[in-house]
This record gives structure tokens, C-alpha cells and sequence, in this order.
């Protein structure tokens, strides 16, 4: 996997450009076609892809033009699910929850054909993203299943299948996210068990995106996630959970968010550089990918496009300084 | 005997076109299409809906669905003085979220928190209207103190603010008072600084109401049976998904009004009705149907407004045969 270190990378969507939306919006409501909405899909993906290139990010994401949640996406295409009306998540977001009414099933692959396609426009690598069998179970309406694990266990299956096409597919980095995760200490277990189904025998890098819960009841247990990467939002929290590192040492590579998402405000280069110098004293700089708090989605396009560009340059000059220090050869 | 309520919030926004006007007008005040009148005009006009569909479905005793909250903690911490409102955060064990308030100087509420509110709805409703409020426990316990740095004495100030409340909404006809106070079962370690915290809200209440101290996202194991001796005139729990709440309850005679959360609002799966009238059997046996009022056991924003719909008008439905089939014998 030839990247710098401190790889810059982002943790999956991105907002869809006024277009995408409005042609989103004309679709639900039959003036036009889903081929049309596909093409103009592919366009807002390129457009990412060479931003994304353009401003020097070293593994790239999809920027999920596609999907419209990270869960309801897998529920509608999975079979077991139907979705539910509208329920509100912060302000005024709001997203279809879905419902599971029968036996859970892949009826076929469900991100393979847009990473395939994100991977053709670029040579650098592209994650694979999908969302973890528990944030599903946790994030859906139970109609079917006698209990949560026996959900969540079904889920793993499948997302599993689609993990193992993923590699097949060319994918050096598969991103399960679990942000439901830190939300009941009592079923980390649950989630790890999950998390080892899924990530069984795949051979590429595994990472898991967790964020905004109570940490210090799930920290160290987190560790025992069966991959090799957490990617934890630390900007939003300012930065206090490497207090509890300190602690415990965090034996995995870290993906550091050190931009909020959720902030119209744009992070300068000096506050971002002082994270990462911040996240350096209690991680090696092997350990850390730099990226934002959460999926980008939340901002607008060009808030997102300048808290991208910020952490870039951000880390470029931390980069400097530690290969200058000697702290770490090879190339920037 | 035996009556029907709702808790806390309702979906503010459903799957029709006409159910979407709050959201409509967020996004287009966000383009500052429309100013913030028009959004606080908005707000009265959902506010209506919801009373109307809450009456409709046959509760006997609403609240106005706390559709100005974007969330429990901080609709209230962010009109006092004192607080500031930060990153978000979790609520619970919930896919919902909230701002953490800190507080950095003395907090302080000149002016009322919810007193238009109320009036608002009460005016409007044809049935009775709770005063909803968070508990000062669980607004303390979620919210971050960097100016009291004394966890006790920072929520004993949120109790006298609350209780300043109480005696606000008394004066505008406010004669029930709903408090979700809930973080008690996430710190059950800290009953007794409940207990001072709660002693302390309850100097400040007029004779003649009735207050509800409601419970969830968690059981009772380890609270009750002591927490009867708190001064409140009923005690609000969850028995759709927390089993565990039938034995406590079981376990010791209760001595105080029940307010029984049981159907489950964080799952769209329906109730039946057998369900239910086994249940109200149940509880029955517990307390007298006079003592007795069921709800859901959570606010209904976690179900799409439809089934949120259904399942009190399931509820209404359930009650109003029982009271008839127990009339009869």
C-alpha cells in the first residue's frame, strides 16, 4: 500500500452537489428517470474523485453520491428489509429507518459496481465502504428476529458476502463502520463478535469508523474490533479523548477527524497542524491517517471542499517537520 | 379511571406533504427565503396539528409535543443564562442527538422557559395539557459544569430554576407537570443526590398538582421501591421494553399514581391488543384503575408519525373497551 505517512483520507460521504439533490428529489417524484439520476450520480463521483486528487488526498472515498443513509442504503437493497416513514435525527435531518419484516438476505452485491467504477477514474487506492451488521440492527426496526444479537448476527453474514467482493474487486482498504457502537457498553461483545464474522479471512486493510458516544465506557474494550484501524472522531470532543490513550495505550492505526463536520466554521491550517501534533505525542506517526470528524455529507460543497483542503495542507507541514526531525524517512 | 397519555415529544414531521411543513420551512429559512416569524409561526401551526392528532387517536391527557425542541436538554439549558451549547452528543442509547450545554457563569433564568408554550397549547387543546419538562438530574448529568465545579450544588441550581418554573406554569393554569428525568437510571449510584436534588424541586410546588416523575431507557432494579418516598404524585416507567420493571413493580405494593409506558415507541412492531389488555390485567393488579394511567414508553419521535398514529389510537382503543368490559362487570 504505497501512501505517505500520515495518510490523508476522509471517512465516506460527501455532499451532493444542487444538482444531485434536485434530480433526487425529481425522481421521488417520477419526472425523471433513475437513468438519468445514474448519469448525473457518476458526474458528482468524478467531480469528488478528481477533487479529491486535485488537492493531493492519498486514499480516496466514492463520496456515497448514491446512497442517501448509510444504513437505509443496504436496507433497501437487501431482502428482509422494508423502510419505514421519515424519523428525525438532529434538527432538521431526518432519515427513513428501516424495518426488518423477514429473513435477511443479499438478493447481490450492493457497492461493488460504484467501487468499481471510483476505482477505474483514479490510480490511487479507493476504500471500500460499508456499514457494520450492528449500526444496521441498531439503526432498523426489529419486526423479525427474536433479539438483537440474532439480528445483528444475521447481518453479519451479509455484510460479510459483500466484504469478501469488495477484495475481489481490487479493495486494499474496507471501512465497516459501526458508529451504533459506542452507545451500549453492555453489547460491545455483541459488536465484536459481529465485527469478527465480517472481517474473517479478508486480507486487505480493515478499518471501523466509530463516533459520538460515551468512549470511556467502551475504551480499551474497543480494541478487541477485529480490525486494524479506528477511526474516531476527536475534533468534536476537542480532542479529550487522547487523555484517555494516554491511559491505555491504542494499539490499533487510529484515524484522527480533525475537522469538525458539523461546523459551518473552517478549522485553520495551524489549528489542524496543532491536532495532529497533539494526536503525535501519544500515537506513533506510523499509526495515524488524518481525516474529518465524520462523513462530510452535513456541510456544503464548498465548506466540505476547504475542510478537505485544509487538513491536506495541514498535514503536508507536519509531514515536513517530522522528516526533517528525522522522526520518519521516505518520501512525503 | 384508567386514562390514556402521551410523553414528551411527537414526530414533527410525517410523510405527507402537509406533515413536511416543518421541514420545509427549516430549509427555507436555511435559505433565507423565509424569516424566523414565519418559522415561529410555523411551529404554532404544527403544534395544533399534533394536539389535534393526539386528541383524535383518543388521549385523554397531551402534551403539546414539544415540537419548538430540538431536544430535551437543549431547548431548556439554552434559554437560561450560564450555559453554553457545544458538540453534540448522544442522547442515550438512541440514534438522536443534542448539543452538551456547559455551564461557564452563574445560571440564572429571568425570564420563563416555557410558559408561552404551554399557553399556546392549552388554549388550543379540548383535552387536558401536561407541562413537560426535563428533570434537573438528567440536565445536570448530560451537560458539562465548568462553573460550580460541585455536581450537587450545580443541579441543585437547576432544581431551584425548574421549580421557579413550576410555579410559573402554576400561575397560567398549568396542573400537571411531566418530568422526564431519566439519567437517574444510567447513575442509579447517585440516588441520593437525586433524592436532595428532586427534595429541593418539590419545595417549590403549589398545592394541588399533580407531578409525574417518569423514568425510562433503563429499569427500576435498585430505585424502587424507595423512590416512592420522593415528593411526587406519580411515578412513570417503561413497561413495554424493559421486562424487568413488571418484577420490581411486582416486588413491593405501590404507594404512589402509575403512569404505565406500555406500548413500545422506539419499535414500529403493533402492539396487539391482547397484548395490551393482558397488561392493563396486570397492572390492575398492582394498582386501582383510578391510581392508573397508561402512555408510551417513550416520546413518540422515534417512529414515523404514521405508525406513531397507529399505535396510540391502538392504545386509546384497548383502554376505552377495558373501561367499558369493566363497567359492565
Amino acid at each position: 500500500m504505497n501512501v505517505p505517512i500520515l495518510p490523508t483520507t476522509s471517512v465516506g460521504s460527501f455532499p451532493k452537489p444542487d444538482y444531485l439533490k434536485k434530480a433526487r428529489l425529481q425522481l421521488s417524484r417520477g419526472e425523471i428517470k433513475e437513468k438519468k439520476l445514474r448519469e448525473l450520480e457518476e458526474r458528482a463521483t468524478k467531480d469528488w474523485i478528481h477533487f479529491q486528487e486535485e488537492i493531493g488526498i492519498d486514499i480516496l472515498v466514492d463520496g456515497e453520491m448514491y446512497r442517501g443513509d448509510m444504513v437505509t442504503y443496504f436496507a433497501e437493497t437487501l431482502k428482509g428489509f422494508e423502510i419505514s416513514g421519515l424519523v428525525r435525527s438532529y434538527g432538521n435531518r431526518y432519515y427513513r429507518k428501516p424495518v426488518v419484516v423477514d429473513e435477511v438476505k443479499r438478493a447481490k452485491p450492493m457497492t461493488i459496481e460504484w467501487f468499481q467504477f471510483a476505482q477505474r477514474l483514479t490510480k490511487k487506492p479507493v476504500k471500500g465502504m460499508l456499514t457494520g451488521p450492528y449500526t444496521i440492527m441498531d439503526w432498523s426496526f426489529n419486526e423479525y428476529y427474536g433479539s438483537r444479537r440474532d439480528l445483528t448476527l444475521a447481518l453479519a453474514g451479509v455484510i460479510h458476502e459483500e466484504a469478501v467482493d469488495l477484495e475481489k474487486a481490487g479493495a486494499q482498504y474496507i471501512q465497516i463502520d459501526e458508529p451504533a457502537v459506542s452507545v451500549r457498553p453492555e453489547e460491545l461483545p455483541l459488536a465484536v463478535e459481529a465485527m469478527g464474522v465480517v472481517t474473517k479471512g479478508l486480507k486487505a486493510k480493515t478499518l471501523t469508523h466509530i463516533c459520538y458516544g460515551d468512549f470511556e465506557k467502551i475504551y480499551p474494550g474497543m480494541l478487541d474490533i477485529p480490525v486494524d484501524q479506528i477511526d474516531l472522531e476527536l475534533s468534536n470532543s476537542s480532542f479529550n479523548l487522547l487523555e484517555l490513550f494516554k491511559k491505555h495505550p491504542f494499539t490499533k492505526e487510529i484515524g484522527l477527524g480533525v475537522v469538525d463536520v458539523h461546523s459551518h466554521v473552517l478549522e485553520t491550517k495551524a489549528q489542524v497542524v496543532d491536532r495532529i501534533e497533539k494526536a503525535l505525542e501519544v500515537f506513533r506517526p506510523e499509526q495515524i491517517y488524518v481525516d474529518p470528524d465524520c462523513g462530510l455529507k452535513t456541510r456544503e460543497v464548498q465548506e466540505a471542499k476547504d475542510k478537505l483542503r485544509v487538513i491536506v495542507e495541514a498535514t503536508k507541514e507536519v509531514r515536513k517537520g517530522l522528516v526533517s526531525a528525522g522522526s520518519v524517512g521516505g518520501k512525503l | 379511571m384508567l386514562t390514556v397519555s402521551t410523553v414528551s415529544h411527537y414526530p414533527k414531521i410525517g410523510d405527507s406533504l402537509e406533515e413536511q411543513l416543518l421541514r420545509r420551512t427549516y430549509a427555507q429559512f436555511d435559505r433565507k427565503e423565509v424569516d424566523l416569524a414565519h418559522v415561529e409561526r410555523t411551529k404554532d401551526e404544527v403544534t395544533r396539528q399534533v394536539i389535534q392528532e393526539q386528541i383524535d387517536a383518543g388521549v385523554e391527557l397531551i402534551t403539546d409535543g414539544q415540537i419548538r425542541w430540538n431536544d430535551a436538554i437543549t431547548y431548556i439549558a439554552g434559554k437560561m443564562k450560564g450555559f453554553e451549547l457545544t458538540g453534540l452528543l448522544r442522547y442515550f442509547d438512541t440514534n438522536t442527538f443534542y448539543r452538551q450545554p456547559i455551564c461557564k457563569a452563574e445560571l440564572t433564568s429571568p425570564e420563563s422557559l416555557l410558559v408561552k408554550d404551554f399557553q399556546f397549547a392549552n388554549a388550543i387543546s379540548s383535552v387536558p395539557v401536561k407541562a413537560v419538562l426535563t428533570g434537573p438530574f438528567t440536565i445536570a448529568r448530560l451537560s458539562q459544569d465548568k462553573h460550580y465545579k460541585d455536581f450537587e450544588v450545580f443541579a441543585l441550581k437547576l432544581a431551584a430554576i425548574l421549580g421557579e418554573e413550576v410555579k410559573r406554569l402554576a400561575q397560567v393554569g398549568a396542573t400537571v407537570f411531566h418530568f422526564d428525568d431519566p439519567a437517574l437510571l444510567w447513575f442509579k449510584k447517585e440516588k441520593a443526590v437525586f433524592k436532595k436534588i428532586w427534595t429541593k424541586l418539590a419545595s417549590y410546588f403549589p398545592e394541588n398538582i399533580e407531578t409525574i416523575l417518569f423514568l425510562n431507557f433503563g429499569d427500576l432494579k435498585g430505585i424502587y421501591p424507595e423512590i416512592q418516598d420522593l415528593p411526587f404524585t406519580t411515578l412513570g416507567l417503561d413497561l413495554a421494553t424493559e421486562t424487568e420493571n413488571w418484577e420490581v413493580l411486582e416486588s413491593t405494593p405501590c404507594t404512589k399514581k402509575l403512569l404505565a409506558g406500555i406500548v413500545d415507541a422506539r419499535n414500529t412492531k403493533m402492539e396487539t391488543e391482547e397484548e395490551l389488555q393482558g397488561k392493563l390485567e396486570k397492572l390492575l393488579a398492582i394498582v386501582s384503575p383510578e391510581n392508573l394511567s397508561v402512555s408510551p414508553s417513550h416520546g413518540l419521535e422515534f417512529l414515523p408519525r404514521a405508525s406513531a398514529k397507529k399505535k396510540l389510537a391502538n392504545l386509546a382503543k384497548v383502554v376505552r373497551e377495558f373501561r367499558e368490559a369493566k363497567v359492565k362487570t
